[in-house]
């Protein structure tokens, strides 16, 4: 095995986590090798001094602002409205439709053919508005038929029997 | 409750990854400020602490990436590490801290994910799958990178103390 195949087996080896036979090749290297057995030791050396970096007391000052930073919170919360409401999940379909909504409106108002949309917009609502009127004179000739017979329809109703009652 | 518990294990880790005493009081303040506006968002059936470490872990890896920390030195070792360690040789205990001093300082050519691996596994003792749930990765990734960090720190040590040895 090459040197520095070897180099990069000496971190899991330090850590017993070659298999036997890789373990077995590296051991048979070392032996052989002053420099990675040397290099073997400048690992171990750095493993160490890393385990030895002592844990630091955190300082008063830090505390004091660690324990202060829930009442900045608040305070800051105070003072700006909330919109965390709007990313409950129960609101997602309500704010998709608004999405789709703004996205048609946006189409609408920076499309090129802006005046060809207004005048199709506008050629349908003509067109709505000429059926309705026609209904509505429909609707009107038909009422004044109706009053024309409506002397006939009375009196046709009254022969009839069963209308009657009981008079005899 | 959270400060008390937890202030003095990511205060140590902002310490050693930034390696600036002042920056790394910020960072720990900064990482809690995230902890309180984030902690609506914990999923309770997860582990706490891993939780706390993964998103501390982000935020310094992103500062590190957003600003590089603009300097490229450490506080020097001496200023808050130096141990009151009594060695029985004393000669061993100035090559000792020699060691530790180059170390400290070699963590700095670390890239900011195999730095923060060499942390966590061999300043703070983690295990690797602890590690690896809290940086999200792989098991073998972080056992990588572990391995990948001690090879470039062996290497810097090497060389310091080849170049002590010539002078």
């Amino acid at each position: 095995m090459k040197c520095e195949n070897i180099e990069e087996l000496l971190a899991p080896y330090l850590e017993d986590e070659l298999s036997s036979e890789e373990k077995e090749a590296v051991e048979k290297h070392l032996k052989t090798c002053e420099n990675c057995s040397m290099f073997l030791s400048f690992m171990e050396e750095t493993k160490e001094s890393l385990a030895d970096f002592p844990e630091l007391e955190v300082s008063e000052d830090l505390l004091d602002r660690l324990y202060s930073i829930p009442n900045k919170k608040r305070r800051f919360k105070l003072s700006l409205p909330s919109f965390d409401f709007l990313l409950r999940p129960s609101l997602q379909p309500v704010l998709a439709a608004a999405t789709i909504v703004l996205i048609i409106i946006s189409f609408y108002f920076f499309n090129p053919d802006k005046h060809f949309i207004d005048k199709s917009i506008n050629r349908q609502i003509h067109l709505g508005y000429s059926k309705i009127e026609r209904l509505y004179a429909k609707a009107e000739s038909f009422t004044d038929s109706l009053g024309e017979h409506k002397d006939n329809i009375l009196v046709s109703l009254k022969n009839i029997k069963l209308l009657r009652g009981t008079e005899d | 409750m959270l400060v008390n518990t937890y202030s003095k294990r990511i205060f140590n880790i902002a310490y050693q990854f930034a390696g600036s005493y002042q920056e790394a009081e910020d960072l720990t303040q900064d990482i809690f400020l995230k902890l309180y506006n984030s902690l609506s968002k914990y999923d309770f059936r997860k582990n706490f602490t891993a939780w706390l470490f993964t998103l501390a872990k982000n935020y310094l890896i992103d500062q590190y990436r957003r600003t590089k920390w603009e300097k490229k030195t450490r506080d020097d070792f001496n200023d808050y590490y130096l141990t009151s360690e009594t060695f029985e040789d004393p000669e061993e205990g100035i090559v000792k801290q020699e060691s530790r001093r180059t170390i400290w300082e070699g963590i700095n050519n670390l890239s900011s994910e195999i730095r923060m691996a060499i942390i966590l596994r061999d300043i703070q003792g983690k295990k690797y799958e602890e590690i690896a749930e809290i940086m999200s990765l792989p098991l073998g990734t972080v056992k990588s990178r572990v391995s990948r960090g001690r090879l470039q720190l062996a290497k810097i040590l090497k060389e310091k103390k080849e170049k002590r040895n010539e002078m």
